[in-house]
């Protein structure tokens, strides 16, 4: 019984008046302050020596087990987070097991109350009941672990283990409601941050509105009426009978009609008073007359928490709800409403400095493609001698400067952010903050995009395997080592692959002298060779060991990315399908909105199959309150917007591995792999039209390398607009379009906008720069080639030769379009053509046989 | 890295082969001598010999002779068929253009029509059998005739990619002499110790760097295989802004005073089985005020609920409407919505309904099993008090307009005029109308 008194009051300072008829409560109950009070002014050491004597008195305690597993970790400088982790979970675990066992006698009791009261109740509804049954010892089990589950929260928060923390987090806050107002406040802001730090857009403004609506300060936009609005509500809380009515009754919500009624009935209502058994009578008359049920006020959710600790309210959580609510809208992109939003925090903060406000305003210039002005904010901060700061402060003008093209000022940056890091990590005393402050990996993933965009594919093969520690779950990580291993192959710089030189002109050896004089053509375009020389790694992720790149590590790489998209589709399809729903849905049809993840997360129900819980979510949704709802209208549409983006870029990323997933099968010659993977390209919805060039080409080759000629020609002449014209496969705008797939305001897509959103719409030549592709001239000399070495297959040697000739006209450069050209010329018996073709060419290198039998053997 | 087709112990075995080729050894002791090299990989050594043999000039007449007898022992174990180079043998041994002698040779080493066998012919050197060659002796069938003989059996073509089936020679000539000099006459030879012109050249060098440099892939048309582009770097690069920093929290609940919460708790569990007294009442509300969490902690469940109402329904719409926001309201409904109809629970929720917005479905089901308790009821003088109620409770709720009447329209008008005899429910049915 211990544990359930202890537990059943877990709010705090009740403990004034202890029951002076106890006298070991009493003794228990002030070394608990004092120990609280060493605690606050952070003398661990004495904390724990009055924990220590508590303990005596309350053997087994686990609340005082808890406070002293704290105060022992703080006063030990936090060496060993992991370690503190398990003794938290022992202590979780021993007090969950007491309470279950509790629970189960209290069921047993309960048996007998269920068969009388369940008299009417249909069979579904004692199902229901007794399921909830079980919710609730769940429910109740949490509530008493609330702060030492917060703690472990906290701690894997630090540990930048985000998955974990939610899986803590989020049980917490589906029974939110029974949790002290403390502890709830400190549960959803951890939330707010763990959520955000993992990108997900709908979790965080369910938060956000929760936060917004519980804690009353939401309405920060309508300058102090929160304040009002709070104390008010206070009031209707307090004493719910006694309405203070003219005030509040909001003069819109009594209709003639209604008082017309009022009228007509009160003879009704007299002679009904009459009636001496009936007292309800007269409590219903004056139900009548209060029509003040404003719904500004009483709808269930705008009650607001009341009780909780003044301290950590006023402008300080209004500055940080404001301050999250930024990077919320920055996290789904919602750049204008996120310029208006930090302009509301400057407000709020009144001149004092915040450097959250100031790197949010900037990554807002950032983002909106004002690189300039980013550099400005960034250069005003005046709290640079933070070590922590200073690291993000140097990572950010990093991310400037990549964008600016400028790669090599960026690395400077990057590398400067990193020192700040290491340096931060000796400083002493270690702070459990610091662990979080350090966020070396993040910096290493920006250093592996800018080692990539270098052309450094080793190094930046390491910064993503470093980074991959937190990172390994997103797909676009797993794109970039592949790209990675491509770009290596392609350098030459992967054992067995060619120097890069070989790849892009002819070698020819001159054999003999005078009229024995030979030329013989090295086939080295062929890839032969590449395919056996590299073994199968097993590289381990996160291992010291240095990824070997090669075709088959970007093969794995590719098929970890797309299998991770494919479990993000799916989950993204399950968000996606509510938020679609609009208000008129919600109205309609109850069944519909029941998925909507908003309101669901709002009333804290889960899934529990109720139609009545659905009717309430339902009446909740109206829009009886035009203030709250135009915030929350922002929100939800933030988030509809952010899962849009999120499907385009998921669609974009599609189309990018499985390019690159045909490219590397017809490297490592699987083309029957090639192929399945070119035509799931060219089956993807809403491809772009270089891709789908590229799934073509592809399945062409591959097709070809199976000895499928028709079939090959078949997606090639696609591209066909005569019998040997080529038309361009894409525009100069697609590839532009590419690079600028994402919009960027999302309030008014056709609004003007200002410089910013049309500097941001155009890519700029930088951007345009780092996609090294194909022109679209060059694309056509392409198609030309390859049809053209087709039709050689085929014999149709006329044609082949035609278009031959315009596929060098485009690319006189190619060795590949040569090497075709010659061919033909030899087929045709035209060696003399087919010699000064090759003496033409630029291409080419002769290399005297001596030379080359030295350089062989 | 065009791969080569010999390594170096096999170029030395084939230079060494075709030299001795022109001294006084029979043809079959150098065929003896270059076969007991096991390492030798047959396939290759015949391929860059057919290649060489290709070109008319590069070999001399004894050491072609000698090429092709290897071409053909390689592969004289199986089926004639088998020989990969077969049909260059038949070829070869049909082509018009190639001396009589060469061409007859070929036809011995394939046995063909009566010649004998045996293989007598080997046991001269290739020179020898050039002089002995009387060409009357020969007769030279049609190409068809042979390949009706030599492949009629043969394998289709093994499997091989389109590209590279279709490969050409790779080799080239590009004879470099002056403008206007025949490249074939023997005057570019160098001579041993003359002064090197301009155009010379020396055939064993030309030779040994072509065997050297052989590869196995001939000359085929090219796949241009764009590369993928790189990813666009949109919002990939992690931008850092500073973290809230969250301290791990003193549970304050230790050691805290509970004795309040027990008498709640207490006053609750007797609440439920009869009325309280009014003071008692009274801490409760109190109490509950004081402490907006007590309620969840104050022993009340789902099932208790119509205890709870039955006997202090005050109490009752207190604590549904601090649980409003509680993951457990919609149970606590379905208890209410489910539990006999009576002026209790027609208060607690006439009360709710001025309190707090109740889901729609909720009330219409309330409405529903309060009407349908009217009719039910055996008792005329309850039925009588429960109509009453039952319609000044609809009265109320439009009059507030919780309710849509137009939801429940003909079940409400149904029930006025079963019970039309009831004053108020003739009034209810005046304002139904007066709505209409």
């Amino acid at each position: 019984m211990d544990s359930r008194d202890s537990s059943s009051s877990s709010v705090p300072n009740r403990d004034g008046t202890a029951g002076d008829d106890d006298g070991v409560l009493s003794v228990t109950a002030a070394l608990a302050k004092d120990a609280a009070l060493y605690f606050q002014s952070r003398k661990f050491a004495e904390c724990v020596d009055v924990l220590t004597q508590l303990k005596t008195k309350k053997e087994g305690d686990p609340k005082v087990l808890h406070n002293i597993a704290i105060a022992e970790f703080l006063r030990d400088g936090c060496s060993d987070p992991k370690k503190m982790l398990e003794v938290l979970n022992n202590i979780k675990r021993s007090e969950e097991l007491a309470h279950a066992s509790e629970e189960q006698v209290e069921s047993g009791s309960d048996v007998g109350n269920k068969v009388t009261s369940g008299s009417k109740e249909s069979s579904s509804t004692t199902h229901q009941v007794s399921a909830s049954h079980s919710a609730s010892t769940i429910y109740t089990a949490e509530f008493d672990t609330s702060v030492i589950s917060l703690n472990i929260a906290v701690i894997w928060f630090h540990l930048h283990e985000y998955a974990k923390a939610l899986s803590v987090l989020e049980p917490l806050y589906k029974n939110i409601e029974p949790i002290d107002e403390t502890t709830a406040l400190h549960i959803c802001l951890l939330l707010l941050d763990v959520v955000l730090a993992s990108c997900d857009a709908s979790k965080s403004a369910d938060v956000l509105n929760y936060l917004e609506k519980a804690f009353g300060v939401g309405n920060v936009s309508q300058g102090d009426n929160g304040n009002i609005l709070l104390q008010q509500s206070t009031n209707l809380v307090g004493k719910l009978s006694s309405v203070p009515s003219s005030s509040l009754v909001s003069d819109a919500s009594t209709p003639d009609l209604a008082a017309s009624v009022n009228a007509s009935e009160n003879p009704l209502s007299r002679t009904l008073s009459e009636d001496p058994l009936d007292e309800m009578f007269s409590t219903l008359d004056i139900a009548g007359q209060n029509l003040s049920r404003s719904a500004d006020l009483t709808s269930p959710k705008e009650l607001p928490r009341t009780t909780v600790d003044r301290s950590i309210f006023g402008v300080d959580l209004k500055l940080k709800l404001q301050l999250y609510k930024v990077r919320f809208l920055l996290l789904t992109r919602n750049i204008k409403l996120a310029k208006r939003e930090v302009k509301h925090a400057t407000n709020i903060a009144r001149g004092r400095e915040s450097s959250t406000a100031l790197l949010l305003k900037a990554q807002l210039e950032y983002a909106r493609g004002n690189h300039r002005k980013a550099i400005k904010l960034l250069m005003a901060s005046t709290n640079r001698t933070d070590t922590a700061i200073s690291s993000m402060f140097n990572n950010n003008l990093g991310c400037i400067y990549y964008k600016l093209g400028k790669y090599y000022t960026s690395a400077v940056f990057f590398s400067k952010a990193l020192s700040n890091c290491s340096s931060l990590q000796k400083e002493k005393p270690l702070k459990l903050f610091t662990f979080s402050q350090d966020k070396s990996l993040h910096i290493t993933y920006n250093c592996g995009l800018q080692y990539l965009a270098c052309g450094k594919p080793i190094i930046a093969a390491r910064c993503f395997q470093k980074a991959s520690l937190i990172f390994y779950k997103r797909p676009l990580l797993w794109l970039r080592l592949a790209e990675c291993c491509l770009m290596a192959v392609e350098k030459g710089l992967v054992e067995g692959s060619r120097p890069p030189s070989n790849r892009s002109e002819i070698r020819v050896d001159v054999i003999g002298k005078g009229r024995w004089r030979k030329l013989l053509i090295e086939d080295r375009i062929s890839r032969s060779g590449l395919v056996d020389s590299v073994g199968e790694d097993d590289w381990a992720l996160g291992g010291d060991e240095e990824p070997k790149l090669s075709l088959p590590l970007a093969r794995q790489c590719l098929y970890n990315a797309l299998h991770l998209l494919n479990c993000s589709d799916s989950s993204h399809l399950k968000c996606l399908l509510p938020s679609n729903s609009s208000l008129e849905e919600n109205e309609s049809s109850d069944g519909a909105s029941s998925k909507n993840p908003n309101h669901k997360s709002l009333v804290g129900i889960d899934s529990k199959p109720s139609t009545l819980s659905v009717g309430l979510v339902n009446s909740n949704g109206d829009f009886k309150e035009p203030k709250a709802g135009t915030n929350q209208e922002m929100i939800h549409n933030s988030v509809a917007y952010f899962a849009d983006i999120c499907r385009k870029e998921n669609q974009m990323m599609k189309q990018a591995l499985l390019a690159n997933l045909a490219y590397v099968e017809l490297e490592l010659e699987n083309p029957l792999k090639a192929l399945s993977a070119a035509r799931s390209l060219l089956e993807l919805p809403g491809c772009s039209r270089i891709y789908i060039f590229l799934g073509h080409v592809y399945a062409a080759e591959a097709l070809c390398l199976l000895n499928k000629p028709k079939e090959a020609v078949e997606h090639l002449s696609i591209y066909l607009s005569g019998p040997n014209k080529v038309e361009s496969p894409f525009s100069q705008e697609d590839c532009e379009q590419w690079l600028t797939e994402k919009p960027i305001d999302c309030e008014e897509p056709n609004g003007g906008g200002g410089g910013a959103a049309t500097a941001a719409k155009n890519p700029s030549p930088e951007g345009m720069q780092e996609f090294m592709f194909l022109k679209p001239e060059e694309a056509c000399g392409t198609l030309y080639a390859n049809l053209a070495a087709l039709y050689a297959t085929q014999g149709e040697l006329d044609r082949a030769h035609q278009l031959t000739t315009q596929a060098l006209s485009l690319l006189p450069n190619s060795t590949e379009a040569t090497m075709t050209a010659i061919y033909i010329d030899l087929v045709l018996g035209k060696s003399q053509e087919a010699l000064s073709k090759l003496k033409r060419c630029s291409h080419v290198r002769f290399l005297s046989s001596n030379l080359q039998s030295n350089k062989s053997s | 890295m065009g791969k080569k087709m010999l390594n170096f112990e096999e170029q030395c075995k084939i230079v060494n082969l075709l030299k001795s080729s022109s001294e006084q050894k029979s043809i079959e002791e150098t065929l003896t001598e270059f076969f007991t090299n096991p390492k030798l990989r047959h396939f290759n050594v015949c391929y860059s010999l057919s290649l060489l043999l290709q070109d008319k000039m590069m070999l001399s007449s004894t050491e072609r002779l000698v090429a092709f007898a290897i071409l053909h022992r390689s592969y004289s174990s199986q089926k004639s068929a088998a020989n990969p180079f077969i049909s260059f043998l038949v070829n070869a041994a049909c082509d018009e253009g190639a001396e009589n002698y060469e061409r007859a040779f070929i036809l011995h080493l394939l046995g063909f029509g009566n010649s004998n066998s045996s293989k007598e012919f080997l046991k001269q050197s290739a020179s020898e059998y050039i002089k002995k060659f009387d060409p009357s002796s020969q007769t030279f069938p049609q190409k068809e005739q042979l390949q009706k003989q030599y492949l009629e059996k043969a394998h289709p073509e093994p499997y091989a990619c389109l590209l590279k089936s279709t490969a050409v020679k790779n080799v080239l000539a590009d004879p470099d002499v002056p403008p206007g000099c025949d490249a074939n006459s023997a005057e570019f030879d160098l001579e041993p110790g003359a002064k090197s012109k301009l155009g010379s050249g020396d055939r064993d060098e030309a030779l040994s760097g072509l065997i050297a440099n052989l590869s196995l892939e001939g000359l085929i048309p090219h796949w241009i295989r764009p590369l993928p582009p790189r990813f666009p770097v949109d919002e990939e690069l992690v931008w850092l802004n500073p973290d809230n920093n969250h301290e791990l929290q003193w549970d304050q609940g230790m050691c805290a005073d509970t004795s309040r919460g027990a008498a709640v708790r207490d006053l609750i569990a007797k609440a439920l089985r009869g009325p309280l007294a009014p003071n008692q009442q009274e801490q409760v509300l109190v109490e509950l005020a004081n402490d907006p969490k007590l309620v969840y902690h104050c022993g009340l469940t789902p099932r208790k609920l119509p205890e709870l109402v039955e006997s202090n329904p005050l109490i009752a719409v207190d604590v549904l409407i601090k649980l409003i926001n509680s993951p457990e309201i919609a149970e606590y409904f379905t208890v209410l919505v489910n539990m006999d109809m009576s002026l209790h629970s027609m208060e607690v929720v006439n009360r709710l309904t001025t309190a707090v917005e109740l889901p729609k479905e909720f009330v219409r089901t309330y409405i529903t099993n309060c009407i349908s308790s009217c009719e039910n009821i055996k008792d005329k003088y309850m039925q009588n008090r429960l109509v009453r109620l039952v319609c000044v409770f609809l009265q109320s709720l439009i009059r507030n307009r919780i309710i849509d009447v137009r939801d429940l329209f003909i079940e409400v008008q149904a029930f006025c005029i079963e019970f039309s005899r009831i004053r108020e429910a003739a009034g209810l049915f005046r304002l139904l109308k007066t709505l209409e």
